[in-house]
C-alpha cells in the first residue's frame, strides 16, 4: 500500500506508463537502428516522463504522450545525418509505384487484402530501415503503433496535413520497395518487375 | 474512366484511413467502381498498412533494460526523497510494526488472485495438453460446442472461433471453472500437433496482474503473458475476458488473437 504521495505518484506512473515499454522500445529500435541507442533512448524517455509526470493530463492518451517525449529526445540527441545508401532515388521509387498501378492487367484487378496470410519476413524490416526518417516515423506511429493522425502530429511537432502527406509518400515508397516480395507472398496482379 | 481523367491521389489514403465525410466517401466509391488504377493504388496502400507493417515482429524488452529503467526511476525518487529505492521501501515496510505488516499482508493477499488467474489458465493448458483435463464434448462443430455451454449453465455469450483458415481444427469444448467462475473452454489442434486452448469468462482485464507486454490492435487492448514456451493473450469483449493459450510461438498466438478478437 503506497504510504506517501511520492509512492502513490510512482505507482500511478508505473501503472500508466510501463505497459507501453515494449512499444516504445521497438519504436526506439526502429528510429535509432542501434540497440544500445534504443536502450538509452528508452531509459531517458521514462526518466523524463517521470520527472514531468505532472504535465500529463489524466484521461488523455498516455502512449501518445510518451511517444512525444521519446521523439523529442531522439531528434535532439540521437538523430544524426546517417544517410543510408539507397539503391533508387525517391522519385524512381514513386514512379515505380505508379507504374504498378497503371500497368494493364486484363485478367483481373489486384487481389484484395482480405484473406492474405500474415507472415513475418525480414524484407519489411529491411525496407523500413531504408526509408528516410521523415517517412519512417509517421509509418511507425500511425500504422504500427496505431496513433491517430492528430496524435502523430503532436509527437512529430508538425501539422496534421504533413503527417498525412508523409504517410502517403511513405506507404507508396515502402510498397515500391516491397513490390516483388508482396508478389511472392501471394499479393498483386502479376506485373511485378520480374515478369 | 481513363488515365487522362483526374485520379484520387492522396484522397485514396483519406478514404483508406476513414478520414472523409460521408458525401466524399460516396463520391470516392463511385470513382473506384470505374477506375482500376485507383483501385490498384488503394489496395497497394492497404497492403502496406494492414499486412506489411502489421507483420513486423516486436522485440521483447531485455530484462536488464527494464531493470535499468526501474533503477533510473529509483534514482530520480532519491533526488527528491532520499532512500526511496524499492529495497529501502521494503525495509521501511518491514520495520514499520505489526499494523503495517498486516496491511502489507492484506495487500499481498488482495493481489494474489490476479496472478493466480493467469497461472490458472496456464495450468489448465498444461493439464489439457497432458490429457488430464477432459473435454465434455469432442466435436469440430462450433455451434454444437456453443450449445454445450448454453446447456451447461454458462449464461454469457460465447463465440467459438473458426480457425480453420489458420490451420487450427476445433477439438471440442468443456464447461469449465476458472478460479471458481464459469468458463467456456474450447481447444484446437494446429500445425505440428500444437494445442491451442481458449477460455471465455466474465471479468475485467483489470483483474489481471500488470503486463509489460501490452498490444493495441484495431482499438482492442491485448495483454500478453509468457511462461516458458507458453504464451497467453488476454483481451476484453464486453463483460467477458477472452484468453488464448498455446505453446505454438508467441507471435503466432498474438496474431490468432488479433484475427479473432471482436470490438466490444
Amino acid at each position: 500500500m503506497p504510504h506517501s504521495d511520492a509512492d502513490e505518484r510512482r505507482v500511478r506512473f508505473e501503472s500508466l506508463a510501463l505497459p507501453f515499454m515494449r512499444a516504445l522500445y521497438n519504436t526506439a529500435l526502429r528510429l535509432t537502428q542501434e540497440p544500445q541507442d534504443a536502450a538509452d533512448l528508452m531509459q531517458e524517455t521514462f526518466l523524463r516522463a517521470y520527472r514531468t509526470f505532472e504535465n500529463f493530463s489524466p484521461g488523455t492518451n498516455c502512449k501518445a504522450w510518451l511517444f512525444t517525449i521519446l521523439y523529442s529526445i531522439f531528434v535532439n540527441q540521437y538523430r544524426q545525418a546517417k544517410q543510408r545508401p539507397r539503391v533508387e532515388s525517391l522519385e524512381e521509387l514513386e514512379q515505380r509505384f505508379h507504374q504498378f498501378a497503371q500497368a494493364p492487367d486484363p485478367a483481373s484487378d489486384m487481389t484484395t487484402v482480405d484473406g492474405w496470410g500474415r507472415r513475418w519476413s525480414p524484407e519489411v524490416e529491411r525496407a523500413l530501415r531504408q526509408l528516410q526518417e521523415d517517412f519512417r516515423a509517421p509509418l511507425l506511429l500511425v500504422d504500427v503503433e496505431e496513433l491517430a493522425y492528430e496524435e502523430a502530429a503532436s509527437v512529430l511537432g508538425c501539422a496534421v496535413g504533413t503527417v498525412g502527406s508523409r504517410l502517403f509518400r511513405g506507404r507508396k515508397l515502402l510498397f515500391a520497395m516491397l513490390q516483388e516480395y508482396a508478389h511472392e507472398a501471394g499479393y498483386g496482379k502479376g506485373n511485378s518487375r520480374d515478369r | 474512366m481513363t488515365d487522362t481523367v483526374n485520379h484520387l491521389g492522396p484522397t485514396l489514403q483519406d478514404f483508406l484511413d476513414g478520414r472523409l465525410d460521408d458525401t466524399r466517401e460516396v463520391e470516392v466509391r463511385a470513382h473506384l467502381d470505374g477506375c482500376p488504377r485507383c483501385r490498384s493504388e488503394l489496395e497497394a496502400l492497404r497492403w502496406v498498412r494492414e499486412v506489411a507493417l502489421k507483420q513486423l515482429p516486436g522485440e521483447e524488452v531485455p530484462p536488464a533494460l527494464a531493470d535499468r529503467v526501474a533503477a533510473a526511476l529509483d534514482a530520480a525518487d532519491g533526488r527528491t526523497r532520499p532512500a526511496a529505492s524499492w529495497t529501502i521501501r521494503w525495509w521501511r515496510w518491514a520495520t514499520a510494526g505489526a499494523l503495517l505488516a498486516a496491511a502489507t499482508l492484506a495487500l499481498l493477499l488482495l493481489f494474489r488472485p490476479r496472478a493466480d488467474l493467469v497461472k490458472a489458465v496456464a495450468r489448465d493448458f498444461a493439464e489439457y495438453s497432458n490429457g488430464h483435463l477432459a473435454l465434455d464434448l469432442r466435436s469440430s462443430d462450433g455451434p454444437a460446442v456453443e450449445s454445450l455451454y448454453a446447456r451447461g449453465g454458462i449464461d454469457f455469450r460465447t463465440r467459438v472461433f473458426d480457425l480453420r483458415m489458420m490451420q487450427y481444427r476445433l477439438v471440442g469444448g468443456r464447461v469449465h471453472r476458472l478460479r471458481g467462475r464459469p468458463s467456456a473452454l474450447f481447444a484446437y489442434q494446429g500445425p505440428e500437433g500444437r494445442d491451442l486452448v481458449c477460455q471465455m469468462f466474465e471479468g475485467r482485464l483489470a483483474e489481471l496482474p500488470r503486463s509489460v507486454d501490452v498490444h493495441e490492435h484495431n482499438g482492442i487492448t491485448f495483454q500478453v503473458y509468457r511462461s516458458g514456451a507458453l504464451t497467453l493473450v488476454f483481451w476484453q469483449e464486453g463483460a467477458v475476458v477472452c484468453v488464448l493459450a498455446s505453446d505454438a510461438g508467441s507471435e503466432a498466438v498474438i496474431q490468432l488473437a488479433y484475427a479473432k478478437a471482436a470490438k466490444e
